[in-house]
């Protein structure tokens, strides 16, 4: 059901914005086109925030700096109930979306999709957004330097993220 | 904190990349000037055209993890590789990188001189009678500062990406731009956000109802949760344009701004249909398992990630970046 409506979403809401539109005699394609216009200025307008935030991203990655962490926290990540396998994933999700997806192919390769592992990696995938990235692109558009307390709450929900989706296969599939 | 953040991750990263090309120096993990002893299968022999021999080396998986003192694999080592003859009765050896080639070697390969292989130079090299094989043995050309190298690299290619991917989202970008304007003109988005108000009203009391903020950034939740991430960045992007007209002080991020962007990175999907698609991949019998668990984590995220927010805003520390003309 909800499958259909992904799918039926974008054309259907063209459609009836479109449609509705011109039937309240709005002249849609000057209209459309007078919107559109600014796609361009804003896309470019992210690109310093973007930069910033994705070559420190970068340079942290290719240091091996995540393995560091890994090994630092590990004793504490098994205290919650997490296997130290999952711990980069849990890391890596708010700092890079393809650096995540990654490493979950690579523990579902590794440990097998309906392992316990490989649920809790797909879990943590689907529970959280890049949040670093999320903050560059969204402040980027408005021009937003000082992001005041954006980033902390951003990171709250992050650790809420992960910690709920260790707790909630350690229930359902342990 | 963001430029404490942004400024430890960048320096972490490099610390740890100097440090850790120490130790690999110190224990010489990529055993500079060792040589190593393989068979040189020959499928080409040089002929008038050519001074070269073109073959596969061979090295047996247990001398190989042994050298490198990695884990053995599961078959012996085969590369295609060619030995090429120097001036002054020198021979060089090149490993091209290809798929199956271990990790090791693949890491010293990128670091190496830019081309994509590996290179040597033969110590000695004794023939079969039949000249089909070849005993080799050789020294790889020394790798050194492997992860700086490689933080050097990510910097610039993550550079260019940003670029990349910036201009990627100018077509979607102009396309739903275009579809809010026209929704707005025929007050459609008035009817959308009249529906919402009693929730909106209380997560974003700063902007007024009716204003074209809230319907963005209704349509932006929305588009996420089905899983439309291609409408959803630019209705969000729209959003926080908006919601920037109302902010007195610009450049400094507003309540309502810091409390849209903490739903956002909650992400709540109803279908995380990207997990899926990996999990089906990986040969999963339930794929879709997850969506339950997904919800729930996601849930949580956004719920601790607004109560957040919506706490952090009245901390005296934070409220004054708002009030302060100075900073």
């Amino acid at each position: 059901m909800i499958d259909a409506a992904s799918v039926a979403a974008i054309p259907l809401l063209l459609a009836v914005f479109l449609g509705w539109a011109a039937l309240k005699r709005v002249k849609v394609y000057e209209v459309f086109v007078e919107g559109a216009k600014d796609g361009f200025h804003v896309a470019v307008r992210i690109i310093p925030y973007l930069v910033a935030m994705l070559v420190a991203i970068g340079i942290f990655r290719a240091s091996g700096a995540m393995e560091m962490l890994t090994a630092l926290l590990t004793p504490v990540t098994s205290w919650i109930g997490m296997p130290p396998e999952v711990v980069p994933m849990a890391l890596m999700r708010p700092l890079s979306g393809s650096g995540s997806l990654g490493i979950m192919a690579e523990l579902m390769n590794a440990h097998g999709p309906d392992s316990v592992i490989g649920v809790m990696a797909s879990t943590m995938y689907g529970s959280s957004e890049t949040t670093l990235y999320v903050l560059a692109v969204y402040f980027g558009a408005a021009g937003i330097r000082n992001v005041r307390h954006a980033l902390a709450a951003g990171i709250i929900a992050d650790v809420a993220g992960m910690l709920a989706a260790i707790w909630i296969v350690n229930l359902l599939f342990r | 904190m963001l430029n404490y953040v942004w400024v430890g991750i960048v320096l972490v990263g490099i610390l740890t990349a100097a440090a850790n090309d120490v130790k690999d120096d110190m224990r010489n993990t990529y055993r500079n000037g060792v040589p190593l002893d393989a068979v040189l299968d020959v499928e080409k022999s040089p002929s008038p055209l050519r001074s070269t021999w073109e073959g596969t080396l061979v090295i047996p998986a247990a001398s190989f993890s042994a050298m490198y003192d990695q884990p053995q694999t599961a078959g012996d080592v085969r590369e295609p590789a060619r030995i090429a003859a120097l001036s002054g009765g020198r021979s060089s050896i090149s490993i091209p990188v290809v798929e199956a080639m271990p990790g090791i070697w693949k890491e010293m390969a990128k670091s190496g001189s830019g081309r994509d292989e590996l290179t040597g130079t033969l110590v000695s090299v004794s023939f079969s009678g039949d000249g089909k094989t070849a005993a080799v043995r050789f020294v790889l050309e020394p790798v050194r500062f492997v992860k700086m190298k490689a933080v050097t690299r990510a910097a610039m290619d993550y550079a260019a990406m940003a670029v990349t991917i910036a201009i990627g989202l100018i077509g979607v970008m102009a396309l739903w731009l275009g579809v809010m304007k026209v929704a707005e003109e025929a007050g459609i988005l008035l009817v959308v956000t009249r529906l919402l108000t009693p929730l909106t009203r209380r997560l974003f009391p700063d902007v007024p109802a009716g204003h074209p903020a809230l319907s963005a950034m209704i349509m932006n939740m929305a588009a996420n949760m089905l899983g439309l991430s291609n409408a959803a960045t630019p209705l969000g992007l729209k959003a926080m344009e908006e919601l920037n007209k109302l902010n007195p002080k610009i450049g400094t991020a507003t309540n309502a701004m810091c409390t849209f962007l903490a739903m956002n990175t909650g992400g709540l999907v109803l279908i995380p249909a990207t997990a899926i698609a990996v999990r089906a991949a990986a040969g999963s019998s339930n794929p879709g398992i997850i969506i339950g668990t997904s919800i729930v984590g996601a849930s949580c995220a956004t719920f601790a990630g607004v109560a957040a927010a919506k706490i952090l805003e009245r901390l005296p520390h934070y409220r004054k970046m708002l009030d302060d003309p100075r900073g």
